[in-house]
């Protein structure tokens, strides 16, 4: 017996010697453990209370750099500033390669800008 | 700071996911129509009925007053994942079967049959290691599972792996969950990178890990379930899903094993990889590396080739890419045995090859581009400002810097050492180069420890 035949029978009859016979019935049990692990849950928030209307506010629109997000959000400003001549927009793309771990550093200069975002368009 | 998160109808599973998994699981998000968005967003025009559809809906999230819920979720709870699962049959077959289908429709299976993971069994698993059972070895991106010793044990069993190669499997998830190493890149973009598995030291031949001929195929047992140990134990304690948050477009080529293959110290004509590494020759490592697919170079069994001509054919291709994240390219180029020596002959070192390629790959600065792949700007602001926030390191930068002007050649890489020259393959055979393009680290060489049931790797 070769030790690739030794290991797949261990596999086989370490499984079927397992299936326990279950209450009165010819069935069998068997038990398994969960391939997953624990997730330590993150702290969970609300987010940035809203209302009233666009008039008056500056909406800083976050271009994520994906291809088209540019045209995307051009787009939605020409509509903003014609719909909300009292709003302000302003463009701020995210910078170039910034990854997941760089951006905390950068949320806040997003916030000195403005009072609302808007960010796009992600996949 | 109100906002609204435009994502598309094929990535909104995947945001409301990564949303909560981060804590803010009311980010209000309006997900565009896919079919349409990916063909109009190459212009202002085409995109702008898109916008006129969800303007109203824009203005609404921004300025609608949140509910509770919005304003005060209930607290994400933790997981609890420990149970084990009781599962009946008329027989062993049945009750295996239901298993197998209990596991999929979990999610917990890739779609292949997989060995129930009974108590016993990962015992025996983790009986291969001196390692505890409850060690820790870091969390799993993206969603930060615990990756305990035996959790990775379950995932071994159900990839059909013997106990005697899990010490490579841990090492390999030691590289994985390395604080460098950006897994959240690997496990769920949509250029569906795939990693390298390369064994090396005399482990490899101890467990009969392939190197030579079809080292990438299938009938090596060593090579195909480390390689799915691996991706059931991110599958599973990353918890990432096809379509879900793992949304690599095509799906990775070698979805199953991963490019899970060993180094043939034998046949090289240089040191083993792992001594270029800084490990000592005779240690046995397992290295992880994110990768795209492969090139293949050489004329294998049916053309002719040369070993200079191989590597000059490697370096147009590389060089014809261009300069993109410099700060974080790497290149894994697997040699087969017969180019090695052949290099060799003509002097070349493994040292020596890596500064090769290192110069002849470097870009006319009148090649840059004036626009980064992702984000503003040119790629020379791109590469001032890899130097100036570090990411290109201190000890590097200079040569970027001096070569940011007419007539500069700037290095696709930012060290010679990003060359990673590795040998395997059969006789005849091809030559392979992996490329990375991420924008983060991912290439990790590991030790591999507490083996109790090989002389290697104790």
């Amino acid at each position: 017996m070769n030790r690739n035949t030794s290991w797949f029978l261990t596999v086989a009859l370490a499984v079927s010697g397992l299936c326990l016979p279950s209450t009165a019935s010819a069935q069998v049990a068997l038990e398994v453990m969960n391939p997953r692990g624990e997730i330590p849950p993150p702290k969970t928030l609300g987010i940035s209370a809203r209302g009233g209307n666009l008039d008056g506010k500056k909406i800083v629109l976050i271009d994520n750099g994906k291809y088209g997000a540019s045209n995307f959000l051009d787009a939605l400003a020409d509509k903003l500033k014609q719909k909300y001549p009292g709003a302000t927009i302003v463009m701020d793309p995210k910078p170039a390669a910034q990854t997941i771990t760089d951006l905390p550093k950068w949320y806040p200069t997003i916030k000195q800008q403005g009072d609302l975002f808007v960010f796009g368009v992600g996949d | 700071m109100p906002g609204v998160y435009f994502t598309t109808t094929e990535f909104l599973d995947d945001a409301k996911s990564a949303a909560k998994d981060r804590g803010m699981p009311g980010i209000r998000t309006i997900a565009l129509p896919a079919d349409k968005y990916y063909v109009a967003r190459g212009n202002k025009q085409e995109v702008q009925p898109i916008v006129d559809q969800f303007f109203d809906k824009v203005v609404d999230d921004l300025t609608r007053p949140l509910t509770a819920e919005e304003a005060k979720p209930s607290q994400i709870q933790l997981l609890h994942e420990d149970a084990n699962i009781k599962v009946t049959g008329k027989d062993f077959i049945e009750a295996s079967q239901k298993v197998n289908e209990m596991f999929l429709d979990s999610r917990w299976a890739d779609g292949l049959p997989i060995v129930p993971p009974t108590p016993e069994l990962v015992k025996a698993m983790e009986a291969g290691t001196k390692r505890s059972p409850d060690e820790v070895l870091g969390h799993v991106a993206p969603k930060a599972g615990t990756a305990t010793v035996e959790k990775i044990a379950v995932n071994a069993v159900m990839a059909g792996a013997r106990p005697e190669y899990f010490p490579v499997i841990l090492a390999a998830m030691d590289g994985f969950l390395n604080k460098h190493y950006d897994l959240t890149h690997v496990v769920a973009s949509t250029g569906s990178f795939t990693p390298v598995v390369i064994v090396d030291g005399p482990i490899a031949k101890e467990l009969n890990f392939n190197s030579g001929i079809g080292m990438l195929g299938i009938g090596w047992q060593a090579n195909s379930t480390v390689g799915r140990a691996l991706e059931l134990s991110l599958l599973n304690l990353g918890q990432t899903w096809p379509q879900v948050n793992f949304m690599g477009l095509t799906g990775r080529f070698e979805a199953y094993t991963f490019y899970t293959f060993a180094e043939d110290t034998a046949k090289s004509p240089w040191e083993p990889y792992n001594v270029s590494q800084g490990f000592q020759a005779g240690d046995s490592t397992v290295t992880v590396s994110s990768a795209g697919n492969p090139s293949v170079y050489g004329g294998g069994a049916v053309a002719p080739w040369t070993a200079q001509g191989v590597i000059d054919q490697m370096i147009g291709q590389i060089k014809n890419r261009g300069v993109a994240w410099p700060h974080a390219q790497k290149h894994i180029i697997v040699l087969h045995p017969d180019c090695a020596v052949e290099l060799a002959k003509h002097g070349y070192t493994r040292k020596s090859l890596q500064e090769y390629f290192y110069e002849q790959t470097r870009v006319p600065f009148e090649r840059l581009t004036n626009q980064v792949s992702f984000g503003e700007g040119s790629e020379a602001d791109f590469i001032r400002a890899s130097v100036e926030d570090g990411r290109i390191r201190p000890e590097h930068a200079q040569i970027f810097l001096d070569n940011l002007k007419p007539g500069g050649r700037i290095p696709v890489v930012q060290s010679p050492d990003d060359f990673h020259i590795v040998v395997a393959g059969g006789s005849p055979g091809y030559d392979l180069v992996f490329t990375y393009p991420g924008t983060n680290w991912a290439h990790e060489t590991v030790k591999i420890t507490g083996a109790t049931q090989t002389q290697a790797g104790r």
